[in-house]
């Protein structure tokens, strides 16, 4: 068998352990931040979050799933059962494939696909099925009124999401999440969010409007995973739990790790679009100095936009469901659509910005 | 396997890691499908580990089911029908709003990438495609379809 | 060569699970499960394109069909108080067009697929140079087709209209609330200072 195959098999086993790998830091990288969360959450509210399991209540998270694992997993009588089982599946598979074209460093991605950009849209536009068939397969007021909601959002915001991403590419000119990354390198004059770079002025033109959208995609992120202040699927004084009421023991924690999962790569998504990804804000080699590997900046990066995000859900009243619609559609909407105007204008007129591509797309 | 050697060893070369290291020469369309097979096995993976979950409160967790517990939760009383109803016909026209306006995304992704190989006249007509969407978008808002009430 | 044959393995396997989906969509009971099964169906003709190598074709079935159309179908369907005993007897009836809308669809199967044995050539071509087909795409869409182009735009333009024109109905007695408005409005009009004289109240 082995002599049939040639080489192939070291090559496949070796992706398999890669993709494990990345995998299993991702996971134990969720327990922490789902902690630091909390943490956060507390501090803002001068309590002290969890600190009794393992030091500062470090393992606060493996404790918390240990005791989902030994919790009864209740199937409701009215209830849609193979739906129900299959909607949190489909949850966290797909918050899972999402990740599978997020660059963490230089090469260290598990696919590099041509059309990142349009994989991570295609591949999170699915996510809105777990809701929406664990609201309707539960067969209960609640989930259902939670997932309606849940997904009227999540549509509305998506749009926003993909016009934002538009004034990226326009700059970029590839849907390679390592291009883009790449078209940042050099310092964080070249990052799209902020747009600084004084050795060419007409490109000064650009940091308001890249600015901005790279503001509006931290909201849209937001209203896009149900995080707070957006959290109206599961608001708890209207909806109980929202779509999750129903839900308990590992399925539900199926549907906790993929929401988290979410909301990382968004702050993931973030880093790439508009933060340079893994290459630091100054591009100086000190020989006296260790480098700092790429994968650390892009690692903080994550975990300082998700601290906002985290400092944002402690901080910041609900949104009223009026007030959400109106947002997205009516000014998130259409000031992209301007930005889109006028970065082609200025491709159009100057080319590209991107620094790191030899000839530009 | 100088692929593998380089997600160890923090290398900042700024190659990219894809399916050609295999013994043999891949044809270009082969290479291009070995791209998406860890695709796959992530997903395989994910299912994986979201099915062991759900064993494993099946096998550690207790089950004793009664007619209480399993019903539908209502605030302390009995739900009088079946929860699926009826809603506000506003959900469907966010529905129609959002495939339409996903459709107008879906084409300016190809401009994004060609934009600066296709001239003042590609731009031109994107303009134009542009308008005819905000034309869309400004007969919704004096409508009032993006009202929610 | 095992990774040779993987695009074999993974077509039949992707068109099976294709063709029986179809079949589920028809055949399954319940509608929210019809939908479910129709979104299978995109998913494997989704991996079919990839495996034809148009990627980007691949990717925008699932984000418009997958991501946007079949969500406006569960809403349909989740929240439809049909009758379906009632839909069910309605069947034959419409069995004869369903018919014939088979046969021709099935017909255009058998040319296309006659075309390519006489034409073997004829079949998706992989750009050599390295154009990813998104590229390729955007070379000639918006300058040699940008009349159907500009017409996609009215027809969707249109769709937009139809869509309010058909769905938007006002209720009345509601209140809404007027942002510009709340942010525009000042002291001098918001704050009325009366000067109350005690023992008489504030009723004039």
């Amino acid at each position: 068998m082995i002599e049939l195959f040639g080489m192939e098999w070291p090559w496949l086993l070796w992706k398999l352990v890669q993709i494990l790998l990345f995998v299993i830091v991702l996971l134990v990288g969720l327990a922490f931040l789902l902690l630091m969360d909390r943490k956060v959450w507390a501090a803002v509210q001068l309590r002290r979050g969890p600190n009794v399991v393992g030091p500062f209540g470090l393992l606060q998270s493996f404790a918390d799933f240990l005791k989902f694992v030994f919790k009864e997993l209740i199937i409701p009588a009215g209830s849609d059962k193979v739906l129900f089982i299959l909607a949190p599946i489909i949850t966290l598979v797909t918050a899972f494939g999402v990740w599978a074209v997020v660059p963490a460093a230089p090469g260290w991605v598990i696919s590099n696909l041509n059309l990142g950009v349009l994989y991570i849209l295609a591949i999170s536009s699915l996510g809105v099925y777990g809701i929406i068939i664990g609201g309707w397969a539960s067969n209960s007021k609640y989930p259902f009124l939670g997932a309606l909601r849940s997904t009227a959002q999540m549509i509305s915001y998506e749009v926003s999401i993909g016009f934002i991403l538009i004034t990226v590419l326009l700059l970029v000119g590839s849907l390679n999440l390592t291009e883009i990354v790449n078209a940042q390198a050099g310092g964080f004059w070249n990052w799209h969010a902020l747009m600084l770079d004084f050795g060419d002025p007409k490109s000064l033109i650009l940091f308001p409007v890249m600015f901005y959208m790279f503001v509006l995609f931290c909201i849209s992120a937001l209203a896009e995973t149900n995080r707070p202040p957006f959290d109206l699927p599961e608001a708890e004084s209207e909806l109980v739990a929202g779509y999750q009421v129903e839900y308990s023991s590992t399925a539900y924690l199926l549907f906790m790790i993929g929401e988290y999962l979410n909301i990382v790569l968004m702050c993931a998504m973030l880093t790439v679009m508009f933060l340079g990804g893994w290459h630091a804000p100054l591009d100086v080699k000190l020989s006296f100095m260790p480098q700092i590997p790429p994968f650390f900046w892009f690692a903080g990066k994550v975990v300082f936009m998700f601290f906002l995000f985290a400092m944002v859900k402690a901080i910041v009243p609900r949104y009223r469901y009026d007030q959400l619609m109106r947002l997205g559609w009516k000014v998130f909407l259409p000031s992209s659509l301007v930005a889109i105007v006028i970065v082609s204008t200025y491709v159009m007129m100057f080319g590209r910005t991107a620094v790191g591509l030899a000839g530009g797309g | 396997m100088t692929d593998g050697l380089q997600f160890i060893a923090f290398s900042t070369v700024n190659s990219v890691s894809s399916g050609t290291q295999l013994s043999a020469p891949l044809s270009t369309q082969s290479a291009f499908l070995l791209e998406y097979l860890p695709v796959v096995m992530l997903f395989a993976i994910g299912l994986v580990i979201s099915l062991a979950f759900l064993v494993m409160a099946k096998i550690f967790a207790p089950s004793s089911p009664d007619a209480e517990k399993i019903s539908t939760y209502e605030c302390g009383f009995n739900s009088f029908d079946d929860s699926r109803m009826k809603f506000d016909v506003r959900f469907y026209l966010v529905a129609i709003l959002f495939i339409i306006f996903d459709i107008e995304v879906a084409f300016l992704f190809p401009w994004a990438v060609s934009i600066d190989k296709i001239g003042v006249y590609g731009w031109a007509v994107v303009m134009i495609f542009l308008f005819e969407l905000a034309v869309g978008l400004a007969y919704a808002w004096k409508k009032g379809a993006l009202d929610w009430e | 060569m095992f990774v040779e044959m993987l695009p074999a393995i993974a077509f039949y396997i992707l068109a099976a699970t294709a063709v029986g989906m179809a079949f589920m969509v028809i055949a399954s009971r319940n509608p929210v499960h019809s939908v479910v099964f129709l979104i299978g169906t995109f998913l494997a003709s989704a991996g079919l394109f990839v495996l034809m190598g148009a990627e980007f074709l691949a990717l925008l079935l699932i984000m418009v069909y997958v991501g946007a159309v079949a969500v406006l179908f569960m809403f349909v369907v989740m929240m439809l108080d049909v009758d379906f005993v009632e839909m069910k007897q309605g069947f034959l009836q419409y069995l004869p067009i369903g018919g014939v809308v088979a046969c021709i669809l099935l017909a255009e199967m058998i040319l296309v697929g006659a075309a390519s044995l006489v034409n073997p050539g004829a079949g998706v071509k992989f750009a050599e140079d390295g154009t990813s087909n998104i590229e390729a795409i955007g070379n000639v869409l918006y300058t040699e087709y940008a009349f159907f182009f500009e017409a996609v735009g009215l027809i969707l333009l249109l769709a937009m209209v139809g869509a309010i024109v058909l769905t938007l109905r006002k209720r009345d007695g509601v209140k809404t609330q007027n942002i510009s408005e709340q942010i525009a409005r000042t002291r001098e009009g918001g704050v009325e200072l009366v000067d109350i004289k005690p023992g008489e109240g504030i009723g004039s």
